[in-house]
């Protein structure tokens, strides 16, 4: 095993992979942003070394500054986390020239599934179902426009080296394919730098449903069952469950051999992902894409089935064999997971970024924090606006979602907008409590909310403690001196916009 | 201690006196007696009937955000012997649209010009932010105006980035 490793992250992700380093002995090497410097990944790092300004683009994705830290310390591998670097090829190729150790699959493997057309060319030699789209990336505005009247609209635009939903467009008719064409080119090479798209029919009411696959450097791929992850947001996940609440098992069963196939056609290793659309009327399922790392909603896998992931990518990485087989898998109970963004569901998931004034978790049965921040955190402009993930495992679904509510109720943030809140309002909606789930289910869940006033009792008792705040504290106490006040009068419209409560479904 | 308080646009009468472990508050002649705790600072701790309504309120540069029961609220607290003239946050422009940054970010396209005509939603200017694009959309049918900004700009919250008339 290692002796000594570097997390290329920051945030919640790289306090867990520091967390998963310290339970095997290894010591963590944590880099950092010049904004990053008080973060919560460092503090809990054994070493840490700065790799640059807070733009990400000069740190976080500086790959010769972040191999320049890892011989640095003598470190032996490099954990990428999600994000950043951690589908970037060149990386691991470059990690691999430098001597060391990149805790991924190989760097053929990350080409062939990171690049979405031949990600689909491996799905239909590996005998599974796609979507029916182009195989190829969109040369032209003139090719795209004829292969979305060939399929006829419904369609989605993707970025061909994308992921997390960056340059991704649903496209419902001609007259908005133009502009949409043109943002997700713009928007995906931002995000990439790489402006190539490609096209596919969109399924209706999909639920969005992925394998977490395992392969080691023996020849074993495994898979340890699906997660649904159907709510989403500008089609990027914030709900995650494990297993899904269809709960088939020989769809499972189905999917999981699915999944299994891809990962063995490219001599998968490490941890990787399988999505899939399935068709909530049919069951047909679709392979969409493959995310060749360890994902955000990983914990829910880990919940359920018992196994750490980030233990067996240090496994794997360095060649030692799985510690177990496929037939050793089992689901237990449900896991349900919510991110935590610095984000204003009010005003669209709009972020909100500014300094955590209070911070308190929950805790207690069957509850895990996934967290990157602490009090006094401040949330930057300049990264993810994810802060932390709550996941709840209770031995039923109805059991999961009490436990969600009652740590949500726990849960505390202030100084930012979160979407704490809302999810408090989907653990308590009648479609969400039935499993109704598709990507669809935000715009119609927003449909159906009303909005109702506070209790009379409840906004005197604000106003009393503001009051009561005002004559203990005639100067500001929490926000330091010139915090932030450019952006007054964002947070003070989120406040304001977070005002407008919604009725709970009962 | 006289005060006015102001939540969602609107402006209450307030007395609040706190005496040792209580507070005795009169807001729009609904009188409060409530034992009071601070646990901790910010934290305001009421025992109503032995009811635990726990605040946490939190200094905003223009009020405060208080947070009671997992919903958060604005509230601005005026004192009438320190009488200041506040910002007139809520200031209505009438027959002109201001598209504004909600946000600090950075310009990266700016699709329509000056003396075009728009629709109410049609996208104006593509803000990055926190790795997002959001595109500003019109908030009413009109002509553009102005336009203040240029694709690279680096864009404050609430700065105007395009007029509509």
């Amino acid at each position: 095993m290692f002796r000594k490793v570097l997390i290329a992250n920051r945030g919640e992700i790289a306090v867990r992979l520091i967390r998963g380093c310290h339970e095997l002995g290894i010591k963590a090497v944590a880099i950092y942003s010049e904004a990053d410097a008080e973060s919560v990944h460092v503090r809990a790092s054994d070493e840490a070394v700065c790799v640059g300004p807070a733009s990400s683009a000069q740190s976080y994705l500086n790959i010769d500054a972040i191999i320049g830290a890892a011989q640095s310390v003598n470190a032996e591998a490099i954990h990428p986390g999600y994000g950043f670097l951690a589908e970037n090829a060149a990386f691991a190729r470059a990690v691999s020239d430098a001597g060391l150790t990149f805790i991924g699959p190989s760097a053929e493997a990350m080409e062939l599934m990171g690049s979405k057309t031949s990600a689909r060319r491996v799905a239909v030699d590996s005998g599974v179902p796609i979507v029916p789209g182009t195989v190829d990336a969109l040369t032209s505005f003139a090719e795209a426009r004829e292969t979305a009247e060939k399929f006829g609209y419904p369609v989605m635009l993707k970025a061909a080296a994308g992921g997390g939903g960056k340059g991704m467009r649903l496209v419902t008719s001609s007259d908005e394919l133009r502009s949409a064409f043109e943002t997700a080119q713009t928007e995906a090479a931002a995000a990439f730098g790489d402006s190539a798209l490609y096209l596919e029919k969109a399924v209706e009411r999909p639920r969005h449903i992925e394998i977490q696959v395992f392969g080691d450097k023996h020849g074993n791929v495994v898979h340890l069952g699906e997660r649904e992850c159907s709510i989403q947001r500008r089609h990027q996940k914030v709900i995650e469950e494990c297993p899904s609440p269809i709960n088939d098992p020989d769809l499972r069963r189905r999917m999981g051999e699915a999944a299994v196939k891809i990962g063995q056609t490219v001599n998968y290793t490490g941890a990787g992902t399988i999505e899939f659309l399935l068709s909530d009327a049919t069951r047909e399922f679709y392979f969409l894409e493959m995310n060749t790392r360890l994902q955000v909603e990983h914990p829910v896998t880990e919940l359920v089935t018992g196994f750490d992931l980030v233990r067996e990518q240090f496994r794997v990485a360095a060649g030692e064999p799985l510690s177990f087989t496929q037939d050793d898998v089992r689901w237990v109970g449900h896991a349900i997971e919510c991110r935590i963004y610095a984000e204003d569901p009010a005003n669209n998931f709009f972020p909100s970024p500014g300094t955590i004034t209070y911070l308190r978790e929950p805790a207690g049965p069957g509850i895990r924090i996934d967290s990157g921040v602490s009090n006094f955190s401040e949330v930057s402009i300049h990264y993810d606006p994810m802060i932390a993930k709550l996941a709840v495992w209770g031995r039923t679904r109805q059991e999961a979602i009490e436990r969600l509510r009652r740590a949500l109720d726990e849960y505390q943030v202030t100084g930012i907008t979160t979407t704490i809140p809302f999810f408090r309002e989907v653990a308590d909606d009648e479609e969400f409590i039935a499993g109704k789930l598709d990507t669809g289910f935000i715009a119609r869940f927003n449909d159906r909310r009303t909005v109702v006033e506070p209790p009379q009792v409840d906004v005197d008792l604000a106003i009393i403690a503001a009051a009561i705040h005002h004559s203990r504290h005639q100067q500001p106490v929490f926000v330091q001196a010139g915090a932030q006040a450019s952006d007054g009068r964002w947070k003070m419209a989120g406040r304001m916009a977070s005002l407008r409560t919604w009725k709970r479904q009962t | 201690m006289k005060l006015k308080a102001i939540i969602n646009d609107q402006e209450h009468d307030l007395t609040v006196n706190t005496d040792g472990g209580r507070v005795q508050a009169e807001i729009d002649g609904r009188v409060y007696d409530i034992e009071l705790r601070e646990p901790e600072p910010g934290s305001y701790l009421f025992v109503r009937e032995a009811e635990v309504h726990e605040c946490r309120v939190n200094q905003a540069p223009e009020g405060f955000g208080v947070s009671l029961h997992g919903r958060n609220y604005a509230v601005a607290i005026v004192d009438p012997k320190r009488l200041r003239s506040g910002p007139d946050a809520h200031g209505h422009h009438h027959g002109h649209a201001e598209i504004t940054a909600p946000m600090p970010g950075k310009v990266v396209k700016v699709q329509i010009e000056v003396g075009a005509t728009v629709e109410k939603g049609s996208g104006v200017v593509v803000v990055e932010a926190m790795k997002m694009q959001n595109e500003m959309k019109s908030p009413r049918a009109g002509v553009v105006v102005s336009i203040n900004v240029k694709p690279g700009d680096t864009v404050n919250a609430g700065d105007v980035l395009a007029v509509v008339e």
